[in-house]
């Protein structure tokens, strides 16, 4: 393989990794907001267990 | 069932990813004059497609919202739910285009970045869109979703823009894949690699944008149940 490919190819792979960076960072953020939102709707309905007893 | 169905749709999602990605390293040819750097293109341009697609959502969702905010703010918090997911997505999807492309020209032209039409206009599109999402980040009051529903219009005017750059002006970037004038495109057997991961990108973006869709409208039954709350104390 000359320099040239060589080149090529690190770059490919690191367009291909920036990529999958970007898509998996915000699927991980979604699922942290999911995880927050199920705790906040589980707190707010104990509170309101709690208020009614 | 449900459960069966999103298990479904992921493990077929991630198939076409796999069989993408083999099809877009191994299978397909390289480009006579770029070598293997041209491979970058399969998933520099479904990145692009899938970008303009949900910024198309969220312009509907955003008209929606508008039309339906007074005689139906049930219909209208919907319309919202998908005007944000759509923008959100897509700036995602978009950031993929602005990272990818550069890599790509530092090796193709010698350059990170020049300021060509497609580029400059990719960049402004991206820029609107991020501020759409601060402006809903950080903005209060009632008439927030309305200002973010006219500025999600106005932004996606820029869509057909940075579609037509490079068949309106001469520019660096290259010339269009499908729809191009005579003698643009590529051949078919790479063609055929990028409409695979077409289909691919598309049924990733699909599935993580009814995510980001659900995670809203929990967001804003939440946000009114609170609200009825304090009207209660």
């Amino acid at each position: 393989m000359d320099q040239a490919a060589i080149l090529d190819h690190e770059f490919l792979i690191a367009a291909y990794i920036v990529t999958w960076v970007i898509q998996l960072s915000y699927l991980a953020w979604l699922g942290y907001r999911w995880r927050a939102q199920k705790r906040q709707t589980a707190k707010s309905a104990r509170s309101r267990s709690g208020e009614s007893a | 069932m449900k459960k069966l169905l999103i298990g479904l749709y992921a493990a077929i999602t991630i198939l076409l990813m796999i069989w993408g990605y083999y099809q877009a390293m191994y299978v397909a040819p390289n480009d006579a004059m770029q070598g293997e750097i041209f491979r970058i293109i399969y998933y520099h341009v479904p990145s692009a497609a899938v970008a303009f697609f949900f910024f198309a959502i969220s312009l509907a969702g955003s008209i929606s919202y508008l039309a339906f905010r007074h005689n139906s703010p049930g219909k209208a918090q919907i319309a919202d739910a998908w005007a944000l997911a759509g923008a959100e997505v897509g700036v995602v999807f978009c950031t993929v285009v602005l990272t990818t492309g550069p890599i790509w020209g530092r090796r193709a032209w010698g350059i990170w970045w020049t300021w060509d039409p497609r580029l400059t206009t990719t960049l402004v599109l991206w820029l609107i869109y991020v501020s759409y999402l601060l402006l809903r980040r950080f903005a209060a009051g009632p008439q927030m979703q309305t200002l973010a529903a006219v500025l999600g219009i106005f932004g996606a005017l820029d869509v057909p823009i940075v579609y037509m750059s490079n068949r309106w002006w001469r520019t660096q970037h290259p010339g269009p894949v499908f729809g191009g004038s005579a003698g643009s495109g590529m051949a078919w057997s790479m063609a055929r690699v990028l409409l695979w991961n077409m289909g691919a990108w598309f049924a990733w973006g699909v599935f993580i944008l009814i995510l980001r869709f659900v995670i809203e409208r929990r967001q804003q039954r939440i946000a009114a149940d609170e609200a009825q709350r304090a009207l209660e104390e």
